[in-house]
C-alpha cells in the first residue's frame, strides 16, 4: 500500500509537468487550429536555459524567471512563423513548420549544450515522511505551481480582454476578424502563454528528470497525449489528462516487472497505449464531420 | 487516354533507365543508390497520405524499421536459441520479404481505425509514438530482436531464382535493381491511384473534406487505405533494407529518419507521387553530402565542433521543412516546374 | 484638400468595379454601389447572386480581384477586416456567429476591443484599459437601445435564443462605434415577429444615431420596407437599382422577388 502510495505521489508530480504542456497544447489548438509540434521543445529550451544560468553561479530563482522569460519571447516567435500566410498556410502545414521549429532548437541545443543530459539541483529543505511515504519539496513545489499556473489561466481567460480575444478566436475565427482581431496576433500570444506554460513545466520537471536536446519528442508525445484526453480542446481535461498519465507510468514502472522484467523501459510505451485506448474509446464518440 | 498511355510508357522507359543504371553505376555508388531507391518508396506512400488525406505520419521509419526487423527476425527463425544451432531456421528470404509489407499494413490498419476519425493530427503523435514504442521494445526485448549488442545477423542471402541480392558486388547491383523496380511499380500504383475513381474522391477530401463526406464520400475509409498503403510500402522498403547490409541494430532507426521522410515529401510536393522519387534523390543525396561536411575538422577556417555531422543534419532539414512550408506549400520540385515553364511561355 | 473649398460630401461607402473571385469561379462580377452618411440601402438578389461576398470583400474578409473599395474617400481595397472597422464599417455576420462560450458582456467589450485593435493584442489591450471609461458609457449606451442585452449580459451568448443572438451580433457591432452597419442576412432562420422586431430597431437606430445601413438580404419584401433604396444583384452582377418605392413596383423584382404579385395565394 506504501508503494502504491509513493508511487502515485511520483506520478502527480511528473504528471503536472505533463499537465501543464497539454494544457499549453490545447490553449493553442483551440485558439489557433494548429497542433504545436515545438511544445516539447518550449519545456526542454526552459529546462536547458535554467541549468545553463544555474552553472554561471546565478541564484536558481533567478534563473528561472529569466529562462521562462526568454522561452516565452521565443514562442511568440514561433507563433508568428507557425501561423504561416493568410490563406496559403494550411493546419497541416502549421504542423509541419512547428515540426521543422522544433528540430531546429534541437540542432541550436546540440551546438550549444551538447549531447548529454543535464540538471540543476532540486529545491532543498528536508523530504517529509507521511506513513512511510516520501514527499519530496520538489514534488510539492511541481504541483502547486502547476495549480497556480491552471487557475491563472483560467483567470485570464474568463476575466481579461486578452482572455476574451484568444477564447473568441476558438470560438469563431470569422467573427473575431470581423470585430477587428487579426488572427495572427492572437496566434502570436497565445504561442507565447503556451511557451512560458510549457516551459515552466520543463523546468521544474528538469531536477527530477534531467533534460537532453532530444528531449522535447518524448514530452511532446506525453504533453499532446494528456491535451487528447480532453479531445485536444479542454484546458481542465488536458490538466486531468497529464496527471493520468503521470501516475499510469509511475504505476508501470513500479509494478511492471509482474508482466515482463524489462517494465521500466517501456514506462511511456505503456502510458501510451493506456492514451491511445481511450483516444480510441472517444472516436466513437466523436467523428469527423 | 493518349495522355495516360504516354504518361505509362514514360514512366515504363524511365523505370528501365533506373534499373539499368543499377549495373552502370560505379560500385561506389550503389549504395547510395539503394537508400534512394528506399526512401522514394517509403515517400511516394506519405506523398500520398499528405497530399490526399491531409494527415501526416511521423512514423514512417518505425514502419520501415518494422519491415525490417519482420522480414530479418522472419528469416532467421522465430526462436533465439534455435538461430543458433540451426542455419536453417525461419523461413526463406524472399518469404520473409513478402510477409514485411502485410505486417507492417495490419499495425498501421490498427493504429489507424480510431485515430482517422478524429480532427487534429492525432495520427500524427499516435505514429510518433508507435515509433519510440518500438525503438524501446527493440532494446528491450534483445533477446529476441539481438539488441544494439550483437545486433541482429542474416546469415542467409536475399535469392530469387539464383538472382542473389544483398550488400556488396553483384549482388547489391541486383538488389538496387530490384528496389528501384519496385519504386516504377510504387509509382504505377499511386497515379493510378490519384487518376481513378477512388483518386477523384481523394482529391475531393483534399479540397474540402466536408465537401467529400456530403457527396457520400467514405472520408475515414479512404484516408485509413492510404495510411495502410504508405505504411506497407514502408514494410516493404524495410524488408529490402534489412539485406541490404544483412545487419539490423536498433540505432540505424532514430526518430529523425521518420522526418527525414516528411522532408522528402515536402520537398517533392504534398501528393506528387514523382516529387517523392525525385525529392528522395535529391534529400539522401544532400544528406550523404551533410554527412561528409559535417565529419570534416575545419569548414570555412572555423573548427567544426564533435557534433557537427547531428547539428548539420537535424538543423538543415528542419530549416528546409520550415521554408519550404512557409513560402513553397505545394513543394520545391513543383514549384521549379511552374517557374521552368512559365521562363519557356516568357520567352 | 485645401480648406474651405466647396467640394460635395463624400458618399461613406464608395464600391467600384468590384470583383470577387473563388479559383476558377468569380462571384461578383464588376459591382459598384453608393452610400451616403446615414442612408439606409438594401443589397438584394436570390441565394448565390454574389451578395455575401460583395460585402465580405467590402468589409475586408477577402481580397477582391478587381475594383476599388473607399470609405470617407480613402482607398481601402485589400485592408484587412481590422481597418475598415476602424474606418467606422462594421458588418453583423450571416448567421450571428456570436462567440457562443463568451458571456453576453464579453462579446460586447469584445466589439470595443477591436477598434483598438491595429495589430498588436498587448498594445491594443493597454490602449483598450486607457479607454475604460468611454467603453464602459458605451456600453451604458448600447444596453439603453437594447435592454434585453442587459438582461442577458452575464449569459454565455450560445446559450441564448436565435434573435437574442442577432441582438448580440448587433450589439457588438455598434459597440465599434460604427458609421455604416452592414447587416448580413437580419432575417435567416428567425421567427418573422422577431424580424419585425429587430427591422423596427434598425430604423430607429439609423433615425436617432444616424447610423448609415446596409442590409442584405434574400427577403426582398423586408428590404423594400427598411430601405429608402436597393440594388438587385444576379449572378455576380448589378442588374437593378432604384428608391425601394420604384423596385417594389417593378415587374421583375415583383415576380421575381416578391412572390409575383396576386397570382400567388
Amino acid at each position: 500500500m506504501t508503494e502504491l502510495v509513493q508511487l502515485v505521489v511520483i506520478g502527480l508530480s511528473t504528471g503536472s509537468a505533463f499537465a501543464l504542456v497539454g494544457i499549453s497544447f490545447a490553449l493553442i489548438f483551440r485558439t489557433t487550429n494548429i497542433v504545436n509540434f515545438a511544445q516539447g521543445a518550449f519545456a526542454v529550451l526552459g529546462g536547458q536555459l535554467t541549468v545553463w544560468l544555474v552553472d554561471k553561479e546565478w541564484p536558481t530563482a533567478a534563473a528561472a524567471i529569466v529562462a521562462v522569460l526568454l522561452v516565452t519571447a521565443i514562442g511568440a516567435l514561433v507563433g508568428l512563423v507557425a501561423v504561416g500566410i493568410r490563406g496559403l498556410t494550411t493546419p497541416l502545414a502549421s504542423l509541419v513548420i512547428t515540426l521543422g521549429v522544433a528540430f531546429v532548437f534541437q540542432a541550436l541545443q546540440l551546438l550549444a549544450f551538447g549531447d548529454r543530459p543535464h540538471t540543476y539541483p532540486a529545491v532543498s529543505g528536508r523530504a517529509w515522511t507521511v506513513h512511510g511515504v516520501v514527499v519530496q519539496p520538489q514534488y510539492v513545489l511541481i504541483a502547486s505551481v502547476t495549480v497556480v499556473a491552471a487557475l491563472l489561466l483560467t483567470l485570464v481567460l474568463r476575466r481579461t480582454i486578452i482572455g476574451y480575444a484568444l477564447v473568441a478566436t476558438s470560438d469563431s475565427v470569422r467573427a473575431a476578424e470581423l470585430v477587428g482581431l487579426s488572427l495572427r496576433s492572437v496566434a502570436v500570444v497565445t504561442f507565447a502563454v503556451s511557451a512560458l506554460l510549457s516551459a515552466v513545466g520543463g523546468l521544474l520537471l528538469t531536477p527530477i528528470q534531467p533534460v537532453n536536446y532530444d528531449s522535447d519528442v518524448g514530452i511532446a508525445i506525453n504533453g499532446f497525449a494528456a491535451a487528447a484526453f480532453g479531445g485536444l480542446v479542454s484546458i481542465r481535461l488536458a490538466f486531468v489528462g497529464g496527471l493520468v498519465l503521470g501516475v499510469a507510468q509511475q504505476l508501470v514502472v513500479g509494478y511492471g516487472d509482474v508482466i515482463t522484467p524489462q517494465a521500466r523501459q517501456y514506462e511511456l510505451a505503456a502510458a501510451l497505449v493506456i492514451m491511445l485506448v481511450l483516444i480510441g474509446w472517444r472516436s466513437r464518440k466523436e467523428t469527423v464531420t | 487516354m493518349r495522355l495516360a498511355a504516354t504518361r505509362l510508357a514514360a514512366t515504363l522507359a524511365a523505370g528501365a533507365g533506373a534499373v539499368w543504371l543499377a549495373y552502370r553505376l560505379d560500385p561506389n555508388d550503389v549504395p547510395i543508390y539503394m537508400n534512394m531507391g528506399l526512401a522514394a518508396l517509403v515517400a511516394i506512400g506519405l506523398s500520398l497520405l499528405m497530399g490526399f488525406a491531409g494527415q501526416i505520419s511521423l512514423g514512417q521509419g518505425a514502419f520501415y524499421a518494422l519491415g525490417a526487423y519482420t522480414a530479418a527476425i522472419l528469416t532467421v527463425g522465430l526462436d533465439p536459441d534455435e538461430r543458433l544451432i540451426n542455419p536453417d531456421a525461419g523461413i526463406p528470404p524472399w518469404a520473409a520479404v513478402l510477409v514485411a509489407p502485410v505486417l507492417t499494413a495490419l499495425v498501421a490498419a490498427a493504429v489507424g481505425v480510431p485515430l482517422l476519425r478524429l480532427r487534429g493530427h492525432y495520427l500524427a503523435f499516435a505514429t510518433l509514438a508507435l515509433h519510440l514504442i518500438l525503438i524501446a521494445a527493440l532494446f528491450a526485448e534483445d533477446g529476441f530482436t539481438g539488441g544494439q549488442d550483437p545486433g541482429l545477423i542474416i546469415a542467409k542471402p536475399l535469392e530469387v531464382a539464383g538472382f542473389a541480392m544483398g550488400g556488396v558486388g553483384d549482388a547489391a547491383r541486383n538488389l538496387a535493381a530490384v528496389i528501384w523496380g519496385l519504386v516504377t511499380v510504387a509509382l504505377l500504383v499511386g497515379v493510378n491511384l490519384v487518376r481513378s475513381r477512388a483518386g477523384r474522391a481523394l482529391r475531393a477530401i483534399a479540397t474540402s473534406e466536408a465537401a467529400a463526406a456530403a457527396a457520400g464520400i467514405n472520408v475515414a475509409a479512404y484516408k485509413l487505405r492510404l495510411f495502410v498503403l504508405a505504411a506497407g510500402l514502408a514494410g516493404l522498403a524495410g524488408g529490402l533494407f534489412a539485406f541490404r547490409l544483412g545487419f539490423l541494430s536498433p540505432d540505424a532507426f532514430p526518430v529523425i529518419i521518420s522526418i527525414e521522410f516528411v522532408v522528402i515529401v515536402v520537398v517533392g510536393g504534398l501528393g506528387s507521387v514523382y516529387g517523392a522519387v525525385l525529392g528522395a534523390i535529391a534529400i539522401v543525396w544532400l544528406q550523404d553530402r551533410l554527412q561528409q561536411l559535417g565529419t570534416r575538422e575545419q569548414l570555412l577556417g572555423f573548427d567544426l565542433p564533435v557534433q557537427a555531422p547531428g547539428v548539420f543534419r537535424i538543423g538543415v532539414f528542419a530549416l528546409i521543412l520550415i521554408v519550404v512550408m512557409l513560402f513553397l506549400p505545394r513543394g520545391v520540385l513543383p514549384a521549379l516546374g511552374d517557374g521552368l515553364r512559365r521562363a519557356r511561355r516568357g520567352r | 484638400m485645401t480648406a474651405g473649398s466647396p467640394t460635395p460630401p463624400l458618399p461613406l461607402l464608395e464600391v467600384e468595379g468590384l470583383v470577387v473571385r473563388y479559383g476558377p469561379a468569380t462571384a461578383v462580377d464588376g459591382v459598384s454601389l453608393r452610400l451616403d452618411a446615414g442612408e439606409r440601402v438594401a443589397l438584394i438578389g436570390p441565394n448565390g447572386a454574389g451578395k455575401s461576398s460583395l460585402l465580405n470583400a467590402i468589409c475586408g474578409l477577402f481580397k477582391p480581384a478587381g475594383g476599388r473599395v473607399r470609405v470617407a474617400g480613402r482607398d481601402v481595397t485589400g485592408h484587412s477586416p481590422g481597418e475598415i472597422v476602424r474606418l467606422g464599417v462594421t458588418q453583423v455576420p450571416e448567421g450571428r456567429q456570436v462567440f457562443a462560450s463568451l458571456p453576453v458582456e464579453a462579446n460586447l467589450f469584445l466589439g470595443a476591443f477591436g477598434r483598438e485593435f491595429r495589430g498588436e493584442l498587448v498594445t491594443a489591450a493597454l490602449r483598450y484599459a486607457r479607454r475604460r471609461g468611454q467603453v464602459q458609457e458605451r456600453l451604458e449606451r448600447v444596453y439603453e437601445l437594447l435592454p434585453k442585452l442587459h438582461e442577458l449580459r452575464d449569459r454565455p451568448a450560445g446559450q441564448t435564443s436565435g434573435g437574442e443572438q442577432q441582438m448580440v451580433a448587433i450589439g457588438r457591432a455598434l459597440m465599434a462605434e460604427p458609421r455604416l452597419l452592414a447587416v448580413d442576412e437580419l432575417s435567416l432562420g428567425l421567427a418573422p415577429l422577431v424580424v419585425q422586431d429587430l427591422s423596427e430597431f434598425l430604423r430607429r437606430l439609423n433615425e436617432e444615431e444616424g447610423v448609415a445601413l446596409l442590409l442584405v438580404e434574400q427577403n426582398a419584401a423586408l428590404a423594400f420596407e427598411l430601405c429608402e433604396r436597393a440594388y438587385v444583384l444576379e449572378a455576380g452582377r448589378c442588374v437593378l437599382e432604384g428608391p425601394s418605392s420604384e423596385l417594389e413596383r417593378n415587374e421583375l423584382v415583383r415576380t421575381a422577388y416578391l412572390g409575383g404579385g396576386l397570382e400567388v395565394a
